[in-house]
């Protein structure tokens, strides 16, 4: 590094570096900055995260997500940009993200930005390799849709994974959910969604309506699931919390779901219903559920969007409580945090994965 | 309990435990603990979604308020302590539908009454299904009143039933002498069985303490060294800042001793020095406890300075603010022989830690707030590079409580250059560095163990009494021997050079947390 360049990094500017020497750069890096600071800076990573994006914009919107995620998860953070259609070429950079602790000290994570066009993206996956902290786990952060033709690619990229973090929301056909399980199938890559992450308050709020143990008795009684999402730009994608959700139940449940995305449930056939609407709230994000029951009796969750909250209730003879459950932030990076924050793969998800296709695969139908 | 697969909707969620809705009654609803703990603990987990839908809580005290005026104390509270503060106005409408206060004296049977009627009323509009838990939230002093007059009003049922369940939590002071021990919890076990009572040591809800037991159990390179064989000594302290602030009327008949040593530190150290239990469960885990206590060395006849030191502070100054004596705080007696200060050396004599000494510290107007465990292992069986002049530093592990926790272990690395010259140096592992959030309030598990009906992070009467039957003598002999003052120490110190030299004696020194 030149004279003045470690400053700059450290206080959160790309500083370009060869790509064969970025290792060495990074702690030329951390040495000046421990010789100036007298021992303030803590360096610290918990996670290696590689985010993978396919644009300037996006390999923006991925660098400036995962600085704000490092804050409550300590990462290494590498953001490859990778463009086959571009010229051949390969370029590096490296910055640190740092924020203050307890105003002590300052407590750092690296970040290293990889450029490649043309053939050299086939240089990308070793160089990515070497650059991984030993005995940190690593997470593969796919921003965007899945490439739907280069599978082969992914898989060079996921060898040295622990965990293929997308976002469902971008996808385009229910064969993405498919790719998705399959990966969870075939290799040792636990795939996570952040749409999932979303639907946890939903999946909060549906579990808190049934831990009464005579409301829970109705669960064996669904005879129909009505979702309505918001309508944004990508058909697909604004359904998939949706499916998501359905696909949810009957792997909770028990249900049986064929090929074709007909479900089945201890009394019988379960319809699916599922609007996607315009509304003035967030396109994608679920907006209101309602499950019928055999004795005709419905529960509703519906969303607040003023109040932030999930307001949920039940008829019927039972005694029953409404309930209020909180939305939370749906900010990428907290997504990612909180996906980062699980340390094993989710069971659930796993449970879910093989469902989801078949249930988006019969809607798509 | 709803075990998770009974809600399979439950699975794989933070909140994958919530407990069953209850009626949960506060005696000494109006005092300090509820307005700073309780409620906001409560009011934090409703927050979380941890709370059941349904939960009630009904607050009982003498003080005059209507239900929607304790209702609006509650929330100005909880604005200033709770974890999630400001209140979520969604949040608090639907928690404070469950809020209920009754006006009325501990010795009062109408008020138990009126207490009952309330309680079933929420059985039946909200669903708390006969289960009860009462929180004693007032001065030992009401055990006896309390609990009598909740069994003469038929409001505790019997575990060995099919009745809903009915548990009741107590806060420390357990007593103040094994005596006076062994008398409350005679007084609380003739209305509840050993098994519904939940003894509170917030010290055990803290995530660093339960982190022990992960650090040793949870981790396979520690456990082989975790023995006399490789651990040299073991020092804990729990040093406050502050003096006796407003508690000096039960600080002058109680002392840091019977304050810290007896209960917080003991558990410190019977977790530290434990045996692994056979499973994580309540019963387990606290038989382990009581065995290492029941280990401790006794102390010596006559207060000897070699195994324990008292010390009082006199005038000082503390983090830049000047500290007038203990004798000199208001309410306090100008000749008071309180200690504000202890430290001691103690054996637990068992296989593991036969003559590895435990060094125990707390006290009052030290120089900065902290609770810290260190290990400190034996050094190298051969002095490799003495000829080089190379000094061996033993390898210390720190447990840091609070704050800024954490673990650290120091090892001596060699510094680079041509000659052979080494250094310590540490590695280090911090929460806020690691995990970032902010970490549940100890209250907040507390509250929730109790509602699932864990106990583990509860002490056990014969915890209690045998840490009591341990520390007796010592507090007996300090309180006859009235011709030795305290040691006194200037505060913002460290503490008495007694204390320093309890370890000087031994050829080692005080590590400075």
């Amino acid at each position: 590094l030149k004279a003045g360049e470690a400053e700059r990094a450290t206080a959160g500017e790309d500083v370009a570096v060869d790509y064969s020497t970025i290792e060495k750069s990074l702690a030329q890096l951390w040495r000046s900055e421990n010789e100036q600071a007298e021992g303030a800076v803590i360096r610290a990573a918990l996670w290696n995260v590689v985010a993978h994006t396919s644009s300037p914009a996006l390999q923006t919107h991925a660098a400036e997500t995962l600085s704000k995620a490092a804050v409550l998860v300590p990462q290494r953070t590498i953001v490859i940009r990778s463009e086959p259609d571009s010229q051949s070429e390969m370029t590096a950079w490296i910055s640190a993200n740092c924020h203050m602790l307890g105003g002590k000290k300052q407590v750092c994570s690296e970040e290293v930005t990889i450029v490649a066009g043309g053939d050299h993206i086939h240089q990308v996956a070793p160089l990515v390799s070497a650059l991984l902290l030993p005995d940190m786990p690593v997470a593969m952060w796919w921003v965007g849709d899945l490439p739907n033709e280069h599978e082969a690619y992914i898989e060079t990229l996921l060898e040295s994974a622990d965990r293929l973090i997308v976002d469902s929301s971008y996808f385009d056909r229910a064969a993405d959910f498919a790719l998705v399980a399959r990966i969870a199938r075939q290799t040792a890559t636990a795939p996570a969604d952040l749409n999932w992450v979303r639907l946890e308050e939903w999946r909060m709020a549906t579990a808190a309506l049934f831990d009464p143990a005579n409301v829970r008795a109705r669960l064996r009684g669904i005879r129909k699931v009505s979702i309505t999402a918001v309508a944004g730009e990508n058909a697909f994608g604004d359904a998939t919390e949706a499916f998501l959700y359905a696909a949810w139940l009957s792997a909770q449940l028990g249900h049986n779901v064929s090929d074709e995305g007909k479900v089945e449930g201890a009394a019988g056939p379960i319809g699916h219903e599922l609007r996607v609407e315009k509304r003035d709230q967030r396109s994608g994000s679920l907006a209101e559920i309602a499950i019928l029951f055999d004795d005709g009796s419905t529960a509703t969750l519906l969303r607040d969007e003023d109040r932030q909250v999930i307001n949920t209730s039940i008829d019927g003879a039972t005694q029953t409580f409404d309930l209020v459950t909180r939305m939370q932030s749906r900010r990428i990076d907290d997504l990612i945090v909180r996906q980062l924050k699980r340390v094993h793969a989710d069971p659930v998800f796993m449970k879910v994965l093989p469902i989801v296709s078949r249930i988006a695969g019969g809607f798509a139908a | 309990l709803i075990e998770p697969e009974s809600n399979p909707l439950r699975e794989g969620l933070e909140q994958e435990r919530v407990p069953d809705s209850s009626c949960l009654v506060i005696f000494g609803a109006s005092g300090d603990l509820t307005m700073r703990k309780l409620l906001p603990g409560l009011y934090s987990l409703a927050h979380d979604g941890l709370l059941p839908s349904g939960q009630s809580i009904i607050g009982v005290a003498r003080t005059e308020y209507t239900d929607d005026q304790f209702r609006a104390a509650m929330k100005d509270a909880c604005n200033k302590f709770a974890r999630r503060r400001p209140v979520d106005d969604a949040i608090w409408e639907n928690f404070a539908k469950g809020l209920f206060y009754v006006q009325g004296s501990f010795d009062d049977p109408d008020a138990y009454e009126r207490v009952k009627k309330k309680a079933e009323e929420c059985d039946r509009d909200r669903g708390a299904g006969g289960r009860r838990i009462y929180y004693l939230a007032v001065a030992p002093s009401f055990f006896s009143v309390v609990s009598e007059m909740l069994a003469k009003s038929e409001m505790v049922n019997d575990p060995e039933t099919d009745a809903p369940y009915t548990r009741a939590i107590i806060e420390k002071p357990f007593g103040r002498d094994l005596a006076s021990a062994r008398e409350l919890n005679k007084i609380v076990v003739h209305t509840f069985r050993e098994r519904q009572v939940f003894r509170i040591d917030h010290y055990l809800g803290k995530e660093t303490v339960q982190n022990l037991l992960v650090l040793r159990f949870g981790n396979g390179i520690f456990e082989p060294f975790w023995n006399r064989q490789y651990i040299d000594h073991v020092q804990l302290t729990v040093a406050e800042t502050v003096g006796v602030e407003n508690r000096a009327g039960y600080f002058e008949t109680s002392g840091i001793a019977r304050d810290i040593v007896q209960n917080h530190l003991l558990q410190l150290v019977s977790l530290v020095a434990m045996e692994p239990p056979v499973e994580f469960e309540a019963n387990a885990v606290r038989d382990e406890k009581v065995k290492v206590l029941k280990a401790l060395r006794e102390f010596p006849k006559g207060c000897d300075d070699t195994v324990a030191v008292r010390g009082q502070y006199v005038e000082g100054s503390v983090l830049g603010e000047k500290s007038a004596a203990y004798r000199k705080e208001p309410n306090v007696n100008p000749q008071s022989d309180v200690d504000t200060y202890a430290a001691m050396k103690v054996f637990i004599d068992n296989w593991r830690w036969a003559d590895v000494p435990f060094y125990l510290r707390a006290g009052k107007r030290m120089p900065k707030r902290v609770t810290d465990i260190s290990i400190h292992f034996r050094t190298a069986p051969y002095p490799l590079f003495q000829k080089s002049g190379v000094k061996i530093h033993a390898n210390v592990l720190a447990i840091r409580i609070q704050p800024d926790e954490g673990i650290s272990l120091k090892f001596d690395s060699k510094v680079p250059g041509p000659s052979l010259k080494t250094a310590p140096v540490t590695m280090e592992f911090r929460y806020a560095t690691s995990f970032g959030a902010e970490p549940p309030e100890a209250y907040e598990r507390l509250l929730l163990e109790t509602m699932l009906g864990d106990s583990t992070l509860f002490a056990r009467r014969d915890e209690v009494e045998t840490a009591w039957e341990w520390i007796d003598p010592l507090l007996q002999c300090w309180e006859s021997d009235t011709k030795n003052e305290p040691h006194f120490y200037p505060a913002g110190s460290w503490g008495p050079e007694a204390a320093d030299q309890l370890l000087e004696r031994d050829g080692r020194r005080w590590r400075r947390p």
